[in-house]
């Protein structure tokens, strides 16, 4: 008996392997475990042995009865369970046909768009500016005095003494307070340039969004405020931030916001250089000369402004460690943004 | 800048950890970007005897020599330096010591003769930053003992960003300044020394041509210095900080500069021409020799220190080699001065020269310490150079120099600012620890609107503090910007309003991507070339370039006047990459052409100067060689079928009309874009084999582009209108249609001969080839009938098809198919 089962076993194994079809995989189920199968005839012949030869070749049958079974939909499942049905033909394993092939936007641009849509749905306006300014939009009128080493700050680019490619998009807040009266709350996405060598954290153009609220009592808790919000909706988190005073000519007092690290949650980590932290902007309460250089009376009016560098951004959202694949537009690297909004 | 921390504690006292002070002057504005800590230790180096020295029997330039180390046995050793003879006492890296840089030194042989050690030079144990030859000591020091009890020392040193408007944290005593703010402590400056010493009088006039060149001019006089090295202490603390020690003087001057923040220099006073030092501009252009050695051109109008016989240093930014103190200086004339900010500036960037003390001076000196600076380096030469202070000093200042006036504050004002409820109190409190004087005002205690509570005396060495704002941002630092919390869901005012370009903008980005086309952002910079390889004609207005005057170096000049030559080196990048064809791009980018007038409103006169900044939209289809309907290549097809597509989804009337005279397009194979009024905003076509060539692109290139910034880009309003709901009657035509009769010509016939009822024709096939009489083709056009009045019979449309018929048969000589 256990030779004939060992036989059973292996032919079975045998044919179900060699099945190349379900339909061949079916006739091997049929001619083992069918009404007339091997497996079968042999399980009918039991009744003709003893009592204690039948119990031990019983469960020995029903044994192998489960294997046979367990191979064959093992198979089953190889020949995979996407095939032609059987009523039709078709072979719908062959690839489907977009409406269109797949583009992608521009990481960098998606990026940009979705700070503006968030401070869009918080109120504010846009507008842009030209990008080759006047040294007078992009410094002067900004409270950077002439020959002051606060312009060694931005290396830039001139034309002449008086033409420049902007360093900031800040010069379009000058631009549109010299046209509006307050309120005002507007953001100022663009280009900019700064004369620096390329590496992996510098390009000497790169992407800013500059805000600006102005108004009768616009105060830096505000700031704190709006930063807050922006960062819950972009970052979809309220990571805590922080103000730290810094320097900017434009604006008094200044700040550069961080936020907790969004990687390692302020534990400290390679991104955020073991501080916790991460620089994500500068800002500011605007400085009463650029109210005056707008055209603004003296004390009328308070306000505050800040910008973020784009590509930073980017970079830190998508965990691209160099900036210089935002502009090289290879299809290796943007491939792998289609369907980002 | 680097600060000590020893250093720093001369100044002030605290008691927390170095990382909490770091995060402290962080949060104040001193922004901590790295602790360093030195230990500098020699473990196995010793003070030893050279006790005899000759030459390596097998190599010209070492020395083998016997050193007595204090254990008694002379010890032979190998030595490489110049200056190394019997009788030196030197420090002894003995078998086992640990140098610098991971070194241990090993029993070795050198040129087959054993070496028991090292004799060190200063660069060696980085006690210096150049240093070359064996250090020489002192005689006196007893063999055996530890360079560390000599040279060893410990400190902790922050490096710190100091941002332009605080020149007054260029210094250790600006920073403890800080210090006593943040924790409420005192500072103490160094003690002022008095000078008064027996000695003959200084004997030198000084003279200030203007004031405003330089407020303040002292000199003051030392006789009898002894140029030596400096001491010690002094050397490790400025190694510390990154600076290199030379000797006593230059040392102490750079050490008080460091301390106190005042540029000092000193002048040999037996190479200074004359009795009368002089600060003027130099009357025409001039070059001189700066003490580092270089010859420098220096402008007329360039402010310069001179004796009697010209100049002796480029005021505030370096001395000149002329006068420099060397190892021969005896007498030496210190001068401590208050120079022009923005006339250092000008000199250091117009020489590309950046010192120390430039870089103190443009930020802005502070005028309270040129006599105190000089004072504490009277007192260091005295000290450690054994200098006799001369009892008089030349001394000529702007005899109407203020002090600033003070400043009104308005406690409504800073929390107006702030968004904080502070009240008098603490704003006094504030700003007394930052060393401001405060002097209450009228009801000191009432805070409203236009209400001054104080008048705020802002010290020398803070001119960064103008106006009100200024003080309300030192409150702001000092209270804490930590403490500032919102009032929660503050609304900005306005209603936001979206700008129909921007709109148009987004929604363009959205379906061209959903159409397969992969955006592209390219530089605003084109090469030098690409007109040319462009084929623009040479009176082509966009010729006419804007051209940085200061590019990177190596990096382009030119700002783009066209977007075509990214879209080729885009294309070329990818497809030589391997990317499989057809590739599909797009950019949304500006080109910028000088001389075009502009429709900005603007309050400047100069913004003629600018030039009209061009967006464009631009589709690109690269690599794609295969042909479809009509033998058209399918590139070609699917750019002229992407800016229609393009004009429905923006509902913006734009229509294609064969030809161009674009250089950089085929010719034959391309369009010009034109809006509902006639005007034309852009091309559409396949980019000329030749401009392919020059760029070096392999395969096909199809591109259009749209100028967005010259459209009306709202939307063309929907508006309903009825429609009719009575069949339709299809018929298909098939003509055959001479070679030289063009699609276009046909449609027009047929739409023009249709007659009222026909409502669209359609081509939905075109065919060339066998079946087809040679010199002809095959077009199968579809038409559709329909009135609005009831339904058509046959016998009308029958009648309608005749009359095209009739009109294709006059007209073009086409005659039906079979």
């Amino acid at each position: 008996m256990q030779e004939m089962i060992d036989r059973l076993r292996s032919e079975a194994s045998a044919a179900t392997a060699a099945a190349g079809d379900d339909a061949a995989l079916e006739a091997v189920r049929v001619a083992v475990l069918g009404r007339k199968g091997s497996l079968t005839a042999l399980l009918r012949g039991l009744k003709d042995l003893d009592e204690a030869a039948r119990r031990e070749a019983g469960a020995a049958l029903n044994v192998l009865k489960e294997e046979i079974s367990a191979v064959i939909e093992a198979r089953q499942a190889e020949l995979g369970g996407d095939r032609p049905a059987a009523s039709s033909g078709l072979d719908l394993t062959l690839p489907g046909r977009a409406p269109a092939p797949i583009g992608s936007r521009h990481p960098l641009l998606t990026v940009l768009e979705n700070i503006c849509d968030i401070f869009h749905g918080m109120g504010f306006s846009r507008d842009e500016g030209p990008e080759v300014e006047l040294d007078y939009y992009n410094f002067t009128a900004l409270n950077f005095p002439d020959d002051h080493p606060a312009r060694d700050i931005q290396d830039t680019f001139y034309f002449n003494d008086k033409v420049l490619l902007r360093t900031q998009t800040s010069p379009v807040q000058v631009r549109m307070m010299e046209r509006r009266e307050p309120p005002l709350a507007c953001i100022f996405p663009g280009r900019v340039y700064r004369n620096e060598n390329a590496d992996a954290s510098h390009s000497s153009e790169f992407f800013q969004v500059e805000g600006l609220v102005v108004d009768r009592s616009v105060s830096m808790a505000d700031l704190k405020d709006t930063v807050d919000t922006f960062v819950r909706n972009f970052f979809g988190a309220s990571a805590p931030t922080r103000f730290r005073p810094h320097y900017f000519p434009f604006t008094e007092p200044s700040v550069e916001v961080d936020m907790q690290c969004i990687l390692c949650g302020g534990k400290g980590c390679g991104v955020c250089k073991q501080s916790g932290w991460l620089e994500i902007m500068g800002a500011g309460m605007v400085h009463p000369n650029v109210f005056k250089a707008a055209g603004y009376p003296d004390d009328r009016y308070t306000g505050f402004a800040f910008g973020m560098g784009i590509d930073r951004i980017a970079m830190l959202k998508y965990g691209i460690t160099d900036i210089r694949l935002l502009y090289e537009n290879d299809l290796r690297f943007l491939n792998q943004f289609r369907g980002v909004q | 800048m680097k600060i000590s921390l020893d250093w720093l504690s001369d100044f002030v006292d605290w008691t927390d950890e170095t990382a909490v002070l770091a995060a402290r002057l962080t949060a104040a504005g001193l922004n901590v970007e790295g602790i360093e800590q030195i230990n500098k230790t020699f473990p196995g180096v010793v003070v030893a005897r050279v006790l005899e020295r000759e030459k390596h029997p097998d190599a010209d330039r070492l020395s083998l020599c016997k050193v007595d180390d204090g254990t008694g046995a002379p010890v032979q050793v190998v030595c490489g330096a110049p200056n190394v003879r019997a009788g030196l006492t030197v420090l002894f890296a003995r078998v086992g010591a640990e140098l610098p840089g991971d070194l241990r030194i090993k029993k070795s042989k050198i040129r087959g003769v054993e070496s028991h050690g090292m004799i060190c030079s200063a660069a060696e144990l980085e006690l210096s930053l150049d240093g070359a030859g064996i250090i020489e000591l002192d005689t006196k020091l007893p063999n055996g003992t530890p360079a560390d009890d000599l040279f060893g020392f410990k400190d902790t040193v922050l490096e710190v960003e100091v941002t332009p408007n605080r020149p007054d944290w260029l210094s250790h005593v600006g920073v403890a300044r800080e210090v006593a703010a943040i924790y409420g402590t005192k500072m103490s400056l160094p003690p002022v020394f008095n000078a008064v010493q027996g000695g003959e009088s200084l004997g030198v006039k000084v003279r200030v041509e203007h004031y405003a060149d330089c407020g303040r001019y002292t000199a003051w006089g030392l006789q009898r210095v002894k140029i030596a090295p400096s001491p010690r202490w002094m050397q490790n603390r400025l190694l510390a900080i990154g600076a290199r020690p030379i000797n006593n003087v230059v040392d102490i001057t750079n050490y008080v500069m460091f301390e106190m923040g005042q540029p000092l220099h000193a002048f040999d006073r037996g190479q200074l021409a004359g009795n009368a030092i002089t600060v003027r501009r130099a009357p025409k252009n001039t070059s001189v020799q700066t003490l580092d050695g270089q010859t420098r051109e220096v402008e007329a109008g360039t402010l310069m220190v001179c004796d009697e016989k010209g100049p002796v240093a480029l005021a505030g930014v370096m001395g000149l080699g002329n006068s420099e103190v060397s190892e021969k200086t005896t007498e030496v004339l210190l001068e401590s001065a208050f120079f022009n900010a923005s006339l250092v500036r000008k000199a250091s960037r117009r020489m590309g020269l950046i010192s120390e003390s430039s870089y103190r001076f443009e930020r802005g000196a502070d005028w309270d310490m040129v006599e105190r600076a000089a004072l504490r380096a009277l007192q260091l030469l005295q000290e450690h150079a054994g200098a006799r202070i001369v009892p008089d000093w030349a001394d000529r200042h702007d005899p109407d120099h203020r002090p600033a006036d003070p400043l009104p504050l308005r406690v409504w004002q800073v929390n107006r600012v702030l968004g904080t409820a502070v009240n008098t109190g603490q704003v006094a409190q504030i700003l007394q620890r930052l060393g401001l004087k405060v002097q209450p005002m009228g009801n000191a205690e009432s805070i409203s609107a236009g209400a001054v509570n104080m008048m705020v005396q802002v010290p020398s060495h803070r001119r960064d503090l103008l106006m009100e704002v200024d003080l309300i941002e030192e409150i702001a630092r000092i209270h804490g910007l930590d403490q500032l919390t919102g009032r929660g869901g503050y609304r900005v005012p306005g209603g936001a309003v979206r700008r129909p370009q921007d709109v148009a903008r987004d929604r363009l980005r959205g379906w061209l991507s959903s159409c397969g086309y992969t955006e592209i952002v390219t530089s605003s910079f084109m090469e030098a070339g690409d007109h040319d390889k462009l084929a623009l004609a040479a009176d082509d207005a966009r010729r006419a370039t804007l051209a940085v005057v200061n590019p990177r170096h190596g990096g382009d000049t030119q700002l783009r006047t066209v977007l075509a030559p990214s879209a080729l080196a885009v294309s070329r990048r990818n497809l030589n990459a391997g990317a499989t064809p057809p590739l599909r791009f797009f950019q949304i980018n500006r080109v910028f052409r000088p001389g075009q007038p502009l429709g900005r409103d603007t309050r400047h006169a100069d913004e003629a100067l600018l030039p009209a900044e061009h967006e464009y939209v631009q589709v690109i289809v690269a690599g794609w060689r295969d042909t479809g309907l009509g033998g058209l290549p399918c590139d070609l097809l699917e750019i002229r079928g992407t800016v229609e597509a393009m004009a429905g989804h923006l509902r913006l009337p734009l229509t294609l009309e064969a030809g161009t005279d674009e250089s950089w397009l085929d010719a034959g194979a391309a369009w010009s874009v034109r809006a509902a009024d006639g005007r034309v905003v852009g091309v559409a076509g396949r980019v000329a084999p030749g401009v392919l060539a020059a760029f070096d692109v392999d395969g096909p290139v199809a591109l259009a582009e749209v100028r967005l910034d010259d459209l009306d880009l709202t939307p063309a309003p929907a508006r309903f209108e009825p429609f009719t709901r009575f069949p339709a009657v299809k018929r298909d035509l098939s003509l055959l249609v001479p070679a030289e009769v063009a699609y276009g010509q046909i449609r027009d016939t047929v739409d023009s001969s249709g007659g009222p009822f026909l409502e669209s024709s359609e081509l939905f096939d075109f065919y060339r080839g066998k079946g087809v009489p040679e010199g002809q083709a095959a077009f199968g056009i579809r038409l559709k009938f329909r009135s609005p009045k009831g339904s058509l019979t046959g016998e009308t449309v029958d009648a309608a098809i005749g009359e095209i018929l009739t009109a294709l048969k006059d007209r073009w000589a086409i005659d039906p198919r079979g």
